[in-house]
This record gives structure tokens, C-alpha cells and sequence, in this order.
């Protein structure tokens, strides 16, 4: 095999793993079309899950095996795709980032089709420099705040930080606009418009949603995405060579690689190529000392070279390769980073004295305290939540909890017998339930109570019943009672008036939803009462 | 003295044509006339009201063998879908409920109709429902997908580009949005289940409707009865089915336990939108002009509850 195919093998395997990763993020939603038996149905409650394992690449992640294990001590779901990536890597180095990151394949286009720098520019931006250093400070930041019990490496986790940005930024926002358009072409007088925009909509929803998806602080995830993409102008690969920390463990991990590059100097006539297309920065030029940390397997210098002066070999047994350029700054401050900010983080209360009280989680989320070690923040729950009720926190859930999942009542509400946001979490942050545990439980994520100063036959004497319509539990856990009281105008009326019984509220947040007090509705779901925590109980119980 | 075979019109015919008109006009004036069920039946039309009512009462009966025969008794399909025509059915299925626990329409009573729109030469079969819930997981949890999978009918995904703004015109709504499938039909079967609510004390025919509309839908309870009645004039469905095999009697209209459903094995078919809840008013044991939408939807002429003035019958099997 000639250097050119190792290239176009990795071209393939790029394009193969960026795609499947599209198509799975495409797939984390709930498709139009489950059909099930309803004979099925009629024996009891079904289980609806997603037709594709949208957990893949997560399981294929290393750090967030790892620092799920440290913090939250226990393995993930499919972690053994985890353990292959990292034999893989013992032997064969970063592969990895080569061949299959899907950040890295977006951020390698970036970089090498139409790139800004030319020349001898090109060939100075791939120098190695101190600030790749600073990889190594992230992670071993992420791993120490791990070990303090603050797992927040999904912020900066390629793999996650990606299927946040274009799940919820990126592809919600393309949804928007074109849904605008449909929506505005549906309400045209011309026919023809029409049908074109009833037929594009029946193409573009399962792709890009059912409704007009929102997700609050999106704006900040799609910003910091497309920033992080332009760095790619300044020096290529920007991201996995100064920030990824998935890369820095592989890096390290790479020590021993058996998958060589051997450098022949007598051949070497110093036309820099091997440099100028180097993503890495990982000194491939003879003369100077090959990184097997930076080298991300691209294979172009090899398939670069005129003279054949720079090759891939594998040799065996395995020896130590150069060791990694760490430095004591980046070790240091790392350290004390990553055990200053998990406490820092709890100073603000929310896991020893009062948590927020709008800060309702999934259903099936563990206790604070562990969700915070095991939440990877990835945008998975709230991208699959049919109702586009989970949203990304920004407050809160403290700066320790920033992006993790928040239900928003007023966008959407859990329904009562879906299960998909625990179905599907990477780490477990969110427990799998079934139908029957979480009505039989029941789950309760909350509960609701009532603003009689807002609510229409408290406040008004005003007929309006939704609230009780709407509750999904049996019995009911708004039930009504009817009086007669005089109003305002001196006038006596007959009143059905809503009442909450915590004994059977889930907190499913549907009441407020559909509250015809839009806003500020009169009926409200706090987290008190919520089954995940000992402390927020509100009734004595059994 | 010309020929006549150029004269669109002779002056005895002229004089025919206006004395038609007239008899029209007038007869739209009597709507709210007691004698206006007999002058429909005298014009002629096949349209004579009814009301059947269908029991299941041997063991093991089919629903789908119990819907064939309610038809049967109407007169057959054919008698109200003509072939090429465009069928919407309007199902309750709004809320996320299996099948067995009443609260949506019953998938085999859909099937069952579907089919027979078929058989009549449907071109085209639509199932059309504003869910509550989540349409995909109403869809897919009370066997409405299925169904539409099975008979190869549209199930129409409920998205806001479908939600156009008419004019109702009636005596509460003026503007609203409506799901337009249901109004871009040459006929639509309204397809709903009988249950309780604590606001207009039942889910009939009429409030189905709802399920229709889109906009501020929750707002609609603070005027209940005018409104569905409102609906329920705009919408006009050729046929009523009231799936009454499981009627939800308490905790409705979600329900959400088999306790709160009682079996009654029956459907009830009318060509009267009035009649068919008054009808299914009986199986709760609520009189017809108790409720206050079948009270108006008669005040307002879309049909009577006084079931006796028109045509009743009864099957078993």
C-alpha cells in the first residue's frame, strides 16, 4: 500500500464516522412514524425507545468513561467501545482524531479545503508551540474537578461539545428558519405555495424537528461553536492541537505506540510540505524530533513527501516514543483548578442548603450531588424530549450545573408515559426508566401548586377548568370544587375552583402548560416534592 | 315569430325557477320552525335524519363486524360517500392513551370505517386529530398509526403551516384557526369517544371539534358550550360515530386507569350531529337537554335531541 491510500482510507473513515454521527444526531428525536401493535398496546403500557444506538459515540469516548468512573464511580453503558478506542490508541497512537473524531473531521475541513493560511505562513502555523500546552491544563483540570466530585468535562469533550452546539444550536436554528418560511408560504392565498410548503415540511421536519424547537442560551452554544470553527483560519486544527482534552488523553495514551513514523534525513531536501500540511503540528520534518503525542495519523506528510524521506512503520516490541510536553505550569494549575472549582462551585448553597426551586429535573435524574458527577450536559435529553421542554440550564443550577438539563414547563411538559430522556443518557445521570416505574412509582419531579391571584376562578370567578382537563394521573391530581361566591360586581356566581393534591402530583408541569395564563400561568410546578431527593420532600409520607 | 331554441330561458320555466328559489328561501327561514324535519323529509332528500344505535351483546361480537352493521342499517356507505371523494375522519385521539383505557377513539372502530370508505371509492382517506399530547406518541400509542399503516389512509401530522385562520362565524367565535385538512374534505366522519368532563359534563361528537382547532384552545372552556357549538356549525360532519364500546366514567377526559372505564359495547351512527349526542348522552344517564351544548347545538338548529322526531333503530349481533 502506497502512502496515498492510507491518506484516502482516512478520508473515507472521516467521512463515514462524520456522517453516522449527523445521521444519529438526526435520529435523537422521536420519529413520526413508531407504529405500534395496538394489540400489543392493549395488554399494557409500552416502552417507546429510540431505533438507533444515538449513544454510540459517547461510548466510544475515553474521557467521558474515565471521568464518569472517577466522579460519579460507575461505569457507563457500552463503555467497553471506550476501552477499544484506548488499546487502539496504546498501540497505534491517535488514531482516533484522524480517522474517526467527527469534531475533528469538521474542524480538519475546515482547515485543509480552501485554507487561509498559504505557503510559508502554512508552514510557520504548524510549528509547535508552548499553547499546545494548554490541552494538557484542561485535562487535567476535567480529571481533578472529576475527582472532586464536579464533572463538567462534557463542556469541553469533543464528542459532546459538538452534539450540544448542532443539536441544539445549529440545526434548530436552520429549523427555525426554514419552518418560518414554510409557515409563511402555508398562509399564502396561493395554492401551489401551499403545496409545496406542506410537502417540504413533510422532507425537512424529521430532520430538523416537528415544531419550532427552542432552547434557551442555544445562542451562546451556536456562537462558541462557530468561533471555535473559524479558528481553524488562524492555525488548522486549532481545537484538537491548543483545547481538546479527548486529545490529550490520547496523546498521552500514544507513549507507546508501535505505528512509528520513521524520518530518513539523508533524503529530506527541506521543501517543507510534510510541515505545510501537518494539522498537528507534530514536527514531521527530518531534523526535528517526531511528536507522537500532536501526530494525529493524517498520513499526509507521509503521502506529501517527494524524496520518501518521512514513512509509517510499525515496529515491535513497543519502546517508549518522546515523552509528552507537558509542562509544570499546565500540571500545576490544572490541579489546583480542578480542585478549587468543584468547591467553589458548591459555595453557592444549592447542594447543602437550598436548591432552586425551578430547577426541575428529568425524571430519573439522581440525586444533585450525583448528577453533577455523572451529567455530561451533551444536549441528548433535550434534543430528544418531544415536548421541548428540557432546556439547558444557565443559572439555575449554579455555575456548577451550567447547561445541565432543566424542565421549562411554559416550552413544554413531561408526559406521562414517556421515558426517552432516561432511555437515552450516556452516563446514567438520567436513570433509564421504564412506563410502569415511573407512573407506578411514581417519579415525581416536582409539584404543582396554584397562584390564586392569577388563576381565573380563584382571582375572577371565571369558568376555567384546565388545569384538572389536562392532569394526566388517576385519580386526578387537581380535582375541583364547587362553590358559590360573590364577585366584585356584588354578583354571586357558581365557581368550580382547582385544588392540587400532592399525594398524587407528579409535577408533570402539564397543568402549567396549558394554563391559560400564559407567562406567569396560575398553576405552578416547583421541584419540592421531587422523588430524587430526601430533602425536598414536602409531605411526612407513609 | 323566432324559434325558442336560442331563449336560455322560457317564461314558464323562468317563473318555475323563481317559485324554487323562493320555496328555498323560505325553507331556510323556518330552520328554527318545529316542522322543518318534515319539510327536509317532503323535498325529497335521502338526508333523513337518524340515529342507530349498535350493541355488541354475544360474547365474542367483532367491533368491526358491529360498525359494518351500524352502516348496514344507515343504508350502507354508499348512500353518504360517493366514489373519488375525499374523506377526512376526525378520531379523538388526543391524549397518549392505550387503547383499553378509553380515553381515545378505538382503533378498530377507525379501522373498521376506513375500510369501508374504501370500499365505497374513496380517492383519498385522511385521518385528521389537533392532538394534545405529543402527535407522534398519540399516534403510535393509541393505534392510530398503526392503523393508518395498515389501511394505507393519511395520518395527518397536526404541524402549525396546517392551522389557518377561517371565519367560524358563529355566535362566540369569529376568527379562529382551523386544522385545515378537516375544511379541504368533500366528507368528513366525525369519530369520537364517549366519556365524562367535569366542564361541559361530557365528550361527545360536538366537542370533538375542539380537537379541530388550533390557536388558544385552553381559552375555549371559559365559554364551553357556545363554543363547541360554534364548532360544531362550522364543521358540519356528513356522519357521526360515537364510539361507545368503552365509556370513560370517571377522571375523564385523560382518564388513565381501566377503572375509570366501563364497557358498553356500543356505537351509535347519525346523520345528526345533535341527535348522536343526545343519543350517547343516554349511556351516562344524563338527560340530552341537561348538557348545555346539546341544548344549544338544537336552540341553534344543527339538530335535534328530541330523538323521537326522527328516525331510530336498533341493532344487535
Amino acid at each position: 500500500m502506497k502512502a496515498k491510500h492510507f491518506v484516502w482510507i482516512r478520508r473515507i473513515s472521516q467521512s463515514f464516522f462524520l456522517i453516522f454521527f449527523i445521521f444519529l444526531l438526526i435520529e435523537s428525536r422521536l420519529p413520526s412514524d413508531i407504529y405500534l401493535d395496538y394489540s400489543i398496546a392493549i395488554t399494557g403500557e409500552q416502552n417507546i425507545e429510540l431505533n438507533y444506538p444515538v449513544t454510540f459515540f459517547f461510548q466510544l469516548d475515553p474521557l467521558i468513561a474515565v471521568t464518569s468512573f472517577i466522579s460519579g464511580h460507575q461505569w457507563i453503558k457500552g463503555f467497553g467501545w471506550a476501552i477499544g478506542i484506548v488499546v487502539l490508541t496504546l498501540f497505534f497512537g491517535r488514531l482516533f482524531c484522524g480517522f474517526i473524531c467527527p469534531l475533528g473531521t469538521i474542524h480538519h475541513l475546515m482547515s485543509f479545503v480552501r485554507p487561509a493560511l498559504k505557503g510559508q505562513t502554512m508552514v510557520r502555523a504548524n510549528q509547535k508551540r508552548p499553547d499546545h500546552k494548554f490541552k494538557y491544563f484542561i485535562l487535567i483540570l476535567l480529571l481533578m474537578a472529576a475527582i472532586f466530585g464536579l464533572n463538567f468535562t462534557g463542556l469541553l469533550d469533543p464528542i459532546a461539545f459538538l452534539f450540544r452546539s448542532l443539536s441544539l444550536a445549529i440545526f434548530p436554528g436552520l429549523g427555525t428558519g426554514i419552518k418560518e418560511v414554510f409557515d409563511l408560504m402555508a398562509q399564502s392565498d396561493i395554492k401551489i405555495l401551499n403545496y409545496i410548503s406542506y410537502g417540504g415540511e413533510i422532507i425537512v421536519s424529521p430532520v430538523f424537528g416537528y415544531g419550532y424547537e427552542a432552547f434557551k442560551s442555544a445562542w451562546l452554544m451556536g456562537s462558541i461553536f462557530i468561533i471555535i470553527l473559524f479558528l481553524n483560519r488562524i492555525r488548522p486544527r486549532f481545537w484538537c492541537r491548543t483545547l481538546c482534552p479527548l486529545g490529550a488523553l490520547l496523546g498521552l495514551l500514544a507513549r507507546f505506540s508501535i505505528l512509528k513514523m520513521e524520518k530518513y534525513s539523508e533524503k529530506c531536501t527541506q521543501c517543507q510540505l510534510c510541515t505545510k500540511t501537518c494539522p498537528g503540528a507534530a514536527s514531521p520534518i527530518p531534523g526535528l524530533e517526531w511528536d507522537p503525542t500532536e501526530c494525529m495519523f493524517c498520513f499526509n506528510c507521509f503521502n506529501v513527501c517527494p524524496e520518501d524521506a518521512v514513512v509509517f512503520k510499525l515496529k515491535w516490541p513497543p519502546k517508549a516514543n518522546k515523552a509528552p510536553d507537558i509542562g509544570r505550569r499546565a500540571v500545576l494549575g490544572g490541579l489546583i483548578g480542578g480542585a478549587s472549582l468543584p468547591l467553589f462551585g458548591r459555595l453557592d448553597g444549592r447542594i447543602h442548603k437550598v436548591s432552586d426551586p425551578r430547577l426541575i429535573r428529568p425524571p430519573g435524574a439522581v440525586s444533585e450531588n450525583n448528577f453533577l458527577k455523572l451529567c455530561q450536559r451533551c444536549g441528548l435529553c433535550m434534543k430528544v424530549c418531544p415536548t421541548n421542554a428540557i432546556n439547558p440550564t444557565l443559572t439555575e443550577a449554579g455555575m456548577a450545573g451550567f447547561w445541565t438539563p432543566n424542565l421549562i414547563m411554559l416550552q413544554g411538559y413531561c408526559e406521562y408515559t414517556c421515558t426517552l430522556c432516561g432511555s437515552v443518557c450516556p452516563t446514567g445521570a438520567i436513570h433509564p426508566l421504564s412506563v410502569r416505574e415511573k407512573i407506578g412509582g411514581p417519579i415525581r419531579i416536582g409539584s404543582a401548586y396554584i397562584v390564586r391571584g392569577r388563576c381565573l376562578p380563584w382571582a375572577e370567578n371565571g369558568p376555567c377548568i384546565v388545569c384538572e382537563e389536562h392532569c394526566p394521573t388517576s385519580p386526578k391530581a387537581i380535582h375541583l370544587k364547587e362553590g358559590t361566591y360573590r364577585g366584585g360586581d356584588g354578583k354571586t356566581v357558581r365557581v368550580k375552583r382547582p385544588y392540587v393534591d400532592l399525594n398524587t402530583c407528579v409535577g408533570c408541569g402539564i397543568c402549567e402548560n396549558k394554563c391559560p395564563v400564559r407567562g406567569k400561568p396560575a398553576i405552578r410546578v416547583m421541584a419540592a416534592g421531587e422523588s430524587r431527593s430526601v430533602k425536598n420532600q414536602i409531605l411526612l409520607g407513609e | 315569430m323566432g324559434s325558442h331554441d336560442n331563449d336560455p330561458i322560457t317564461r314558464r320555466e323562468s317563473i318555475k325557477k323563481l317559485l324554487k328559489i323562493s320555496q328555498g328561501l323560505a325553507l331556510t327561514g323556518m330552520t328554527a320552525w318545529p316542522f322543518q324535519r318534515d319539510l327536509a323529509a317532503f323535498t325529497g332528500s335521502t338526508r333523513q335524519n337518524f340515529v342507530i344505535e349498535g350493541i355488541g351483546r354475544s360474547q365474542k361480537y367483532s367491533v368491526k363486524a358491529l360498525t359494518r352493521k351500524v352502516f348496514e342499517t344507515a343504508g350502507g356507505i354508499q348512500r353518504f360517500i360517493s366514489k373519488q371523494d375525499v374523506v377526512v375522519i376526525k378520531p379523538n385521539i388526543s391524549w397518549a392513551r392505550a387503547p383499553h383505557l378509553g380515553a381515545t377513539t378505538h382503533p378498530e372502530v377507525l379501522e373498521a370505517v376506513i375500510e369501508l370508505c374504501q370500499e365505497a371509492g374513496a380517492k383519498k382517506i385522511r385521518i385528521a386529530d389537533h392532538t394534545i399530547h405529543d402527535a407522534r406518541r398519540c399516534f403510535a400509542i393509541t393505534g392510530a398509526g398503526m392503523v393508518a399503516k395498515k389501511t394505507g389512509a393519511d395520518l395527518v401530522y397536526p404541524r402549525s403551516s396546517l392551522m389557518r385562520k377561517m371565519k367560524i362565524q358563529g355566535h362566540r367565535l369569529d376568527v379562529w384557526p382551523v386544522f385545515v385538512p378537516l375544511v379541504e374534505a368533500d366528507k368528513v366522519i366525525n369519530l369520537p369517544v364517549a366519556k365524562v368532563h367535569v366542564l361541559s359534563d361530557l365528550t361527545l361528537g360536538m366537542k370533538n371539534w375542539i380537537g379541530a382547532v388550533g390557536g388558544r384552545r385552553n381559552a375555549l372552556h371559559q365559554d364551553i358550550h357556545m363554543t363547541i357549538v360554534d364548532l360544531a356549525q362550522f364543521f358540519k360532519p356528513t356522519l357521526t360515530l360515537v364510539d361507545a364500546i368503552r365509556i370513560m366514567i370517571h377522571n375523564g377526559p385523560s382518564g388513565g386507569n381501566a377503572s375509570d372505564v366501563s364497557v358498553s359495547n356500543r356505537l351509535i351512527l347519525s346523520n345528526d350531529p345533535v341527535a348522536a349526542d343526545a343519543k350517547a348522552a343516554d349511556l351516562f344517564n344524563f338527560r340530552p337537554q341537561d348538557i348545555g351544548f346539546i341544548r344549544l347545538g338544537s336552540k341553534w338548529g344543527l339538530g335535534t335531541y328530541e330523538l323521537e322526531k326522527i328516525h331510530q333503530s336498533k341493532v344487535i349481533i
